[in-house]
């Protein structure tokens, strides 16, 4: 599901250049539950950036949902963002002027031209499942200002699955939560995975690693 | 991005920056406000000076030279074979003559078929004019005709459109007279004269008679305070009291297009005649007055639309920029670089649209606030409008398109600084 081949990831630093991710080489099968390890600094989050298509500026051979992400043009890879793999992000990053439900229904706003595109209404109704699976459809019309760190992570999950994606990446998912928290997070995925969603997790969470059927070392750019 | 998700996510953002919103959307109402009054005001007053000066573009008067060498210069009296000559000038599509009635003719007693409180011993003196039927043709009431009436027939008479307004609002409040009720059908009514009778010492005729002059419709080709009867009655009139006619007043030039009166102005000089720009000239210089003037009110308008559009392009950057977060989060669900222009340019579009609704209902109210004002302290003048501001259909459109398309410009510069955020380097 994911195939990543010679990636090296190179950042410049002024006059200088530093390569944060080296040749690094990444396989992942479908249904998987996958952490990716590391201590801070180590690139992982240019790793799900890179895996996610949200960073295209890379050397190396990214195979994604059997997408080549070197292959697909500015507008193919915002489908592939779309459609193919759902993010969920330490800081959770929802629009805090959007209640929970209109964040969770953003992903299906921007459905590609070409693709069957649902109506408002049918949205909004995908969205509150998706809240519903996540234990939120009370709060639906809640910001996320009046929402806890949980509540908060579990909107972004929500937002994540309304698009259905076969790959869910996230980057230290219960980094900004409780011990409760973090276990209702990581139960939900252990949930996408029996439902078949690849997931890939860059944390340095032992909690997380520790529930993920294979773990990975992030250093020096290469995974060990 | 569909247009439907686009207006939803842009409304949602307009709606979470109601204050920022808010000023955008005044800042358009403000422009478009000032463009549509002025452009309103611009119109009314235009139509306003066209019913006080009903000039006619296509006319040209030609009265006889002031200094004349003789018909064989060319020149001279406007007589039949010069009208003939007037009707070969390039680009003249009719002549109509003009001759101004020499034998006095009096009203001393009310019209009749119309109320009128007519005061005892009020006479008045009737100035006459001949013109051709062609030149008021297009002026005479349904079933009238404009013909020298047999003897003991009512002479068929047409009245500037202007003097019933000049009756009502100064000759008859100035004499004590019953105004004219709007919407009173005028035509077929009888005026008894006296030909040959003067109110000036010594300046009546030998013989005198009674006689009928018939309304048979109303024209602005008529001079204001004459009534034009047929040509041929004015000649007869002059042989039945021994004036001799030596030519017509003037000979009023219909030219095919506007465009070509200056050509024939200049070869009617060239045949030694005048030509009289009075009425005209006050005409096109009062509409060029007014269409410089509102030109300009239109233009500071615009002026204002454009720093309309400045204010949104300011406000719209800082807000993008604010939410370079927000967009790169948006580009992380699979918006594109278009889909994030064209949401900054559907909330541009927005606010303007929503702006210029306002815009326009603020000038219409405030037109009506000057048109009350104007009612309360302008007095009951001739010509005075019932408003000085014009709204067809259009400019209702052009309020909420200008508005809109100015905000769409002020955008322009913040779309692209939208489109251009990097999402991976923005989100981390």
């Amino acid at each position: 599901m994911i195939s990543l081949r010679h990636i090296t990831k190179r950042f410049h630093d002024g006059e200088r250049e530093v390569a944060v991710l080296r040749d690094l080489d990444l396989d992942v099968a479908a249904g998987g539950f996958t952490a990716v390890v590391g201590p801070s600094g180590s690139g992982k989050s240019t790793l799900l950036y890179v895996a996610g298509g949200l960073d295209a500026d890379f050397d190396g051979e990214a195979v994604v949902a059997g997408k080549d992400l070197r292959a697909l043009s500015t507008r193919e890879r915002a489908a592939f963002r779309n459609g193919s793999v759902g993010f969920v992000f330490q800081s959770f990053n929802l629009l805090p002027t959007l209640p929970a439900v209109e964040n969770a229904m953003l992903p299906g706003l921007f459905v590609p031209r070409g693709s069957p595109a649902p109506s408002i209404g049918q949205l909004r109704g995908r969205a509150l499942e998706a809240l519903d699976r996540v234990g939120l459809a009370d709060k639906a019309s809640r910001l996320p200002g009046r929402l806890s760190g949980g509540e908060r992570q579990r909107v972004a999950i929500a937002r994540a699955l309304l698009s259905r994606p076969a790959v869910l990446l996230a980057d230290e998912p219960t980094g900004n939560l409780d011990a409760v928290s973090g276990e209702a997070v990581i139960q939900l995925f252990s949930g996408m995975v029996r439902d078949g969603v690849t997931v890939l997790v860059v944390t340095h969470e032992e909690r997380v690693s520790a529930a993920a059927g294979r773990v990975l070392h992030l250093e020096d750019g290469r995974l060990r | 991005m569909r247009l439907r998700s686009l207006v939803h996510l842009a409304s949602l953002n307009l709606r979470s920056d109601l204050r920022g919103t808010a000023v955008n959307t005044v800042a358009a109402c403000v422009g478009a406000a000032a463009l549509v009054f002025f452009v309103a005001l611009g119109m009314g007053v235009g139509q306003a000076a066209r019913l006080m000066f009903p000039g006619d573009a296509r006319l040209v008067e030609v009265v006889p030279g002031a200094v004349s060498l003789g018909a064989a210069l060319g020149g001279g009296a406007l007589d039949d074979a010069a009208v003939a000559r007037l009707r070969e000038l390039p680009g003249v599509d009719g002549a109509w003559r003009r001759l101004a009635l020499r034998v006095p003719i009096a009203a001393s007693r009310a019209p009749e078929g119309v109320r009128m409180n007519w005061p005892t011993g009020f006479t008045v003196q009737v100035p006459v004019v001949g013109v051709d039927a062609g030149l008021v043709a297009t002026d005479l009431a349904p079933g009238r005709k404009f013909d020298d009436p047999p003897s003991g027939e009512a002479i068929p008479v047409l009245a500037s459109r202007r003097l019933l307004e000049v009756y009502n609002k100064t000759i008859a409040p100035a004499w004590n007279l019953r105004r004219l009720p709007p919407g009173l059908d005028l035509m077929g009514l009888q005026i008894p004269v006296q030909v040959g009778f003067s109110i000036i010492p010594l300046k009546t005729e030998d013989r005198v008679y009674d006689a009928r002059l018939a309304l048979a419709g109303l024209s602005d080709r008529v001079p204001l305070y004459s009534l034009a009867v047929p040509v041929e009655t004015v000649r007869r009139l002059h042989k039945e009291f021994g004036k001799a006619d030596t030519g017509y007043s003037s000979v009023i030039l219909e030219a095919r297009r506007p465009d070509d009166v200056p050509g024939i102005a200049a070869a009617v000089r060239r045949m030694g005649f005048a030509v009289d720009e009075g009425e005209r000239a006050i005409a096109e210089r009062v509409g060029l007055a007014i269409t410089v003037t509102a030109g300009a009110l239109a233009l500071l308008a615009l002026l204002m639309t454009g720093l309309a559009a400045l204010a949104i392009a300011q406000s719209l950057s800082a807000s993008v920029r604010a939410r370079t977060r927000d967009i790169a989060i948006l580009q992380s669900l699979g918006a594109t670089a278009g889909d994030v222009r064209a949401l900054v340019l559907a909330e541009a579009g927005l606010v303007g649209i929503a702006g210029g609704i306002l815009g326009v209902g603020v000038a219409w109210l405030a037109a009506r606030g000057v048109d009350a004002a104007a009612l309360g302290l302008l007095p009951d003048f001739p010509f005075r409008p019932t408003t000085f501001f014009l709204f067809p259909a259009w400019i209702f459109a052009l309020g909420v398109g200008v508005s809109a398309a100015a905000a769409l410009l002020g955008a322009l510069a913040p779309a692209a600084l939208a489109a251009r955020v990097d999402p991976a380097r923005a989100i981390s």
